[in-house]
């Protein structure tokens, strides 16, 4: 004749000595296989600040009047800011690839009674708002319209 | 200290997110023209002289532009910077790296409104 199991009828009868081990940090952390992306990722933070810091400088600049806005378009030409700004672009086109593939795999299930859009519009929306944006804001700052 | 960074915790992590979305978007142009293109002569200089740079900043969406270009950026940074300084065995002294960047998010945002109505 079977009866309930009692709930504690598995557990040892003193308290043992705990086996969680210590965190640790991944054998490949932080530039090995998957890890490399994931932390490149996290690197461009320092990209993003600097960009900031930099227009932030700009646009300040540019209340102040026109020697220093001037002196601000002269130092853009400097090799290092030119550097700088390459590889800004490398790391503003890294981000945008790995983020936007990030948003269709976050949709969730149901958006209340509504599915999400399938991957693929997902993905084709975002780029065409990158490029769209992209372009648009390019001509206007190139003096393409409102000269 | 961890008390009030969780509460914030919803608005760093919205700055964070539109820092990323919309601050890749915007930051684009604003390097493909002015970083690179007008020093290398790709653009005429003339599409950035100051009458003209003015006319368009002053406007109201040239400063909406501009406040979103300085300030999820910077958001983007300090988050991804905090949680890199996490990952490279930081976290014991994540209680002063964390407001410290936020910190320094805080003023350059503080910064940028000033920069764009004193335009």
């Amino acid at each position: 004749m079977s009866r309930n199991a009692h709930p504690h009828a598995m557990a040892p009868s003193k308290p043992g000595r705990t086996r969680t081990a210590p965190p640790q940090l991944p054998d490949r952390f932080p530039f090995g296989g998957r890890y490399l992306a994931y932390t490149l990722f996290d690197l461009t933070g320092i990209l993003y600040l600097l960009l900031g810091l930099l227009v932030l400088c700009a646009v300040w600049s540019l209340g102040s009047g026109e020697a220093s806005w001037n002196a601000v378009l002269e130092r853009h030409r400097n090799i290092f800011y030119l550097g700088f700004h390459a590889i800004a672009l490398a790391g503003l086109i890294f981000v945008g690839i790995r983020f936007f593939g990030f948003f269709p795999k976050a949709q969730p299930p149901r958006v209340g009674p509504l599915k999400p859009p399938p991957k693929g519009a997902i993905l084709v929306g975002l780029y065409a708002l990158w490029i769209g944006v992209t372009v648009c804001l390019s001509i206007v700052l190139a003096g393409g319209v409102f000269q | 200290m961890k008390h009030p960074l969780l509460k914030l915790e919803p608005l760093i992590w919205l700055l964070f997110g539109q820092g990323i979305l919309l601050g890749t978007i915007l930051l684009t142009p604003w390097v493909l023209v002015v970083g690179l293109g007008v020093p290398l002569g790709i653009v005429p200089a003339e599409a950035l002289s100051y009458e003209r740079a003015i006319a368009l900043a002053s406007h109201i969406v040239g400063r909406l532009i501009l406040l979103g270009l300085i300030v999820l950026p910077l958001w983007k940074g300090v988050h991804h910077m905090r949680h890199s300084f996490i990952d490279f065995g930081g976290a014991e002294r994540d209680a002063l790296v964390a407001p410290l960047l936020y910190l320094l998010a805080t003023i350059g945002s503080v910064l940028a409104l000033v920069a764009v109505v004193r335009i």
